[in-house]
C-alpha cells in the first residue's frame, strides 16, 4: 500500500521502513538545526533556570534568529526585545552555542522565512520550531511540526512524541486568474471545508495550480492551513524547489513524495480558475467570502507581512498595482518585508522604490503589524491584512476591524480607501 | 498525578479559539496577564463569570476543534489553573491537544460526547480505563486511551516534570 509525503517523512525521522496513522512515534531533528527566536528564547531560558537545567541535547545544533518582533521594543513581560535577544544570546553560549549559530538583525525576519532562506528546512525533513506556523516548511516538502510549549523539553530530550495524521488531498485544477494567489487558494478551501475541515490531519496540496506557483505561494497556503484545524500543510517538492536550495546548503536531504496509491483520508477537487480573490471577514478567522461581497467596504489602514505574506512575491504584485499611483490619502499601508534578503532583493528590483513613492512605509523585516507591532491598529479601525489572523486585539486595539485578503487585494484596497478586486489593475 | 476525576460539566461550543474564546490576546499582550494567572481570564469572552463559577474538579466538554487558532499555550495552563481537572471534546486542535499531554491537561476525545452530556451533569471519568460514567444519568460511555506512555507524561505533570524524572533516573 502506498504511503503519503507526510507518513514517509515521519518514518524517515522515526528511523522506521514505515509508518500509519494513528501511530505515536517519537523523534527529533536529523540534519539540519533547531532554530529558537530571541523573544521564546529568554522564556525558554528562564524556564531552564526554573528547572536547574544546564543541557542542551546538542548545542551546535541550536540557531538563535532574532524572529517574531526582533525589532519592536516589547514590553511584554517587562522585558524589552533588545533585551530578550541578550538574554537569549548569553543563555544559548553559556550552554556551548557556537557563536556562528547566534543571529543578529541583519538576518531578521519572520521565523518562518528563515528557515527556507538559510536552508535549515529542507525537502524530505523534519521542521520543529515553537511557532504556530511551522508547516510553512511544506511549501518546500519539509514537514513543519509546532513544538509550542515543548520546546524547553525538547531543547534539553533532543526528541519528541508525534502522532501520525492522516492526509487530505486537495487537487487545484486549471489555472488561477491574474491577480489570483496562493492566498486565496487557501481561504477558499477554508470556506469550502470549514473550519474544522481537517482536523488533525495533514492537508497535501496538489494539481496544476501548485505545479504552477510560486515557492512563495506555496509556503503562504501551508503556513496558514492550521486555520482548518490542520496539524500541517505540505507540497511535494520539484525542480522549482531543488534549484531554490542549490545555492543555500551543502547538506545532503533526501526528498520524500507521497506515492501514486497513497491513502488519503479525502480528496477534495477544486477548478482553481474559478477560484476569486478571497477574504475573511472578521470577527471570526472562519468567515471566508468573495471579494465582491465586501467591495467597497471603507479601510483605514493596510498591512502586507507576516510569515503568511511578505515574500518577494506578495512586494511585487502590490508593487505592479501600485506603479506610478498614490495610495489612498486617508490610508496607513505598513509593507513589511518577511526578511533581510526579501527586502534586499525587492529593493534591487526597484519595487521598494515604487512602494515607497506610493506612499506606503516600509518597516524593518520582522512581524510587523501581524501581532500588533509597529504601527498597532487604534480603536476603531478598519484593517484589510494580508497576514495570518483577525482574532480581535489581534493587531492592535480590540474594537479594530480586520478583514484578511492577499497581498494583491490589500494593495489595490490601499489604493481605493476601500476593499476592491485587484483584477482590475493587472 | 492520579488519571480519575469527578467533577460537574461545563458544556461550551465548537471551535473556540486560544485567543478568541479561551484566553483574549489583547488582554495577555497588554500585560494584564503578567502575574501568569491565566485562569483568572478563561472563557472569560464567551462567559465573564466563568472563572468565578467553576469549582476545583469540574469538567469542560466541547465540541469539535477544541483550542484552534494560534499554538498558545497559556489557554491549556489557563484551563488548569480555574481547576478543570479534565477536557472532553469531540476533536481537539492538534496544538491545543499536544500542550495539553505536555503540560499535564487530562484530555478525552469522544466523538458524540455532546450528545450524551449536558451542563450541570455529574461525571466520573478514568483516563486509563477509557471511562466515563454520567453520574446524573447512569449512563456510561467508552473512549480508547491514551497510549501508556503519553498518560505516564500526562500523570508526570507534562514533558517537562517528565524529563526531571528521566534526569533524575540518569536515563539522559
Ligand atoms: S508573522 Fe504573525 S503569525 Fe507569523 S510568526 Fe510572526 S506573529 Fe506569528
Amino acid at each position: 500500500m502506498g504511503k503519503t509525503i507526510v507518513e514517509k517523512i515521519m518514518a524517515k525521522a522515526a528511523g522506521k521502513p514505515e509508518v500509519s496513522p494513528g501511530d505515536y512515534l517519537k523523534f527529533g531533528i536529523k540534519d539540519t538545526y533547531i532554530q529558537v527566536g530571541s523573544d521564546i528564547g529568554a522564556l525558554n531560558s528562564r524556564e531552564y533556570e526554573r528547572l536547574g537545567w544546564d543541557k542542551f541535547f546538542d548545542p551546535k545544533k541550536v540557531m538563535i534568529a532574532p524572529e517574531h518582533c526582533g525589532t519592536w521594543a516589547r514590553q511584554q513581560d517587562n522585558v524589552t526585545n533588545r533585551e530578550s535577544h541578550r538574554i537569549t544570546k548569553e543563555w544559548a553560549l553559556s550552554l556551548g552555542v557556537p557563536k556562528e549559530n547566534i543571529l543578529d538583525l541583519g538576518n531578521v525576519g519572520t521565523c518562518h522565512h528563515l528557515p527556507i532562506e538559510k536552508g535549515w528546512a529542507l525537502p524530505g525533513n523534519v521542521y520543529l520550531h515553537a511557532d504556530t506556523h511551522c508547516p510553512t516548511a511544506g511549501g518546500v516538502g519539509c514537514l513543519g511540526i509546532n513544538l509550542s510549549a515543548a520546546e524547553p523539553a525538547f531543547l534539553r530530550l533532543g526528541w519528541m512524541w508525534f502522532r501520525v495524521p492522516k492526509s487530505i488531498k486537495f487537487n487545484i485544477t486549471g489555472k488561477l486568474q491574474d491577480g489570483v494567489m496562493g492566498r486565496d487558494v487557501f481561504e477558499y478551501i477554508l470556506g469550502q471545508i470549514g473550519p474544522a475541515g481537517a482536523v488533525y490531519q495533514a492537508m497535501e496540496f496538489t494539481g496544476q495550480v501548485v505545479e504552477d506557483m510560486s515557492l512563495d505561494g506555496r509556503l503562504s497556503m501551508c503556513c496558514l492551513s492550521i486555520f482548518t484545524g490542520a496539524k500541517t500543510g505540505i507540497v511535494n517538492p520539484d525542480q522549482k524547489v531543488f534549484d531554490w536550495f542549490k545555492t543555500r546548503t551543502k547538506v545532503h536531504y533526501e526528498p520524500q513524495y507521497s506515492d501514486p496509491d497513497a491513502v488519503y483520508a479525502k480528496t477534495y477537487t477544486y477548478d482553481g480558475s474559478k477560484i476569486e480573490p478571497q477574504i475573511v471577514v472578521p470577527p471570526y478567522r472562519r468567515t471566508v467570502q468573495p471579494v465582491s461581497s465586501v467591495e467597497g467596504t471603507k479601510i483605514t489602514t493596510a498591512f502586507i507581512g507576516s510569515c503568511a505574506s511578505g515574500r518577494d512575491e506578495d512586494l511585487r504584485i502590490a508593487a505592479r498595482i501600485l506603479k506610478g499611483k498614490k495610495i489612498h490619502p486617508d490610508v496607513m499601508f505598513n509593507v513589511t518585508p518577511g526578511s533581510a534578503e526579501t527586502m534586499l532583493r525587492t529593493d534591487k528590483e526597484g519595487i521598494i522604490s515604487t512602494l515607497l513613492e506610493a506612499g506606503c512605509l516600509i518597516c524593518a523585516p520582522s512581524c510587523s503589524m501581524c501581532p500588533g507591532f509597529y504601527t498597532p491598529l487604534a480603536k476603531n479601525e478598519v484593517c484589510i491584512a494580508s497576514s495570518t489572523t483577525n482574532v480581535p486585539g489581534r493587531m492592535g486595539e480590540e474594537s479594530a476591524q480586520v478583514y484578511l485578503g492577499s497581498p494583491a487585494t490589500v494593495a489595490a484596497s490601499a489604493l481605493e480607501g476601500k476593499i476592491a478586486d485587484p483584477r482590475k489593475y493587472l | 498525578m492520579a488519571l480519575k476525576f469527578k467533577g460537574k460539566v461545563w458544556v461550551f461550543g465548537d471551535n473556540l479559539d486560544v485567543d478568541k474564546e479561551i484566553i483574549p490576546f489583547r488582554e495577555r499582550e497588554m500585560g494584564l496577564m503578567k502575574d501568569g494567572n491565566f485562569g483568572k481570564w478563561v472563557m472569560t469572552p464567551v462567559d465573564p463569570e466563568f472563572p468565578k463559577k467553576v469549582k476545583k474538579g469540574d469538567i469542560m466538554v466541547v465540541g469539535t476543534n477544541m483550542g484552534c487558532g494560534h499554538g498558545h499555550q497559556h489557554a491549556n495552563i489557563g484551563i488548569k489553573q480555574a481547576g478543570i481537572s479534565c477536557v472532553i471534546a469531540e476533536s481537539f486542535d492538534r496544538n491545543f491537544f499536544k500542550n495539553s499531554i505536555n503540560l499535564g491537561l487530562p484530555i478525552i476525545e469522544l466523538e458524540g460526547i455532546n450528545k450524551n452530556v449536558k451542563a450541570g451533569d455529574i461525571l466520573e471519568v478514568d483516563l486509563e480505563a477509557g471511562e466515563i460514567k454520567n453520574v446524573t444519568t447512569k449512563k456510561t460511555l467508552k473512549f480508547t486511551p491514551l497510549p501508556d506512555f503519553l498518560l505516564e507524561i500526562m500523570s508526570a505533570g507534562g514533558i517537562e516534570p517528565y524529563t526531571d524524572k528521566l534526569i533524575a533516573e540518569g536515563k539522559i
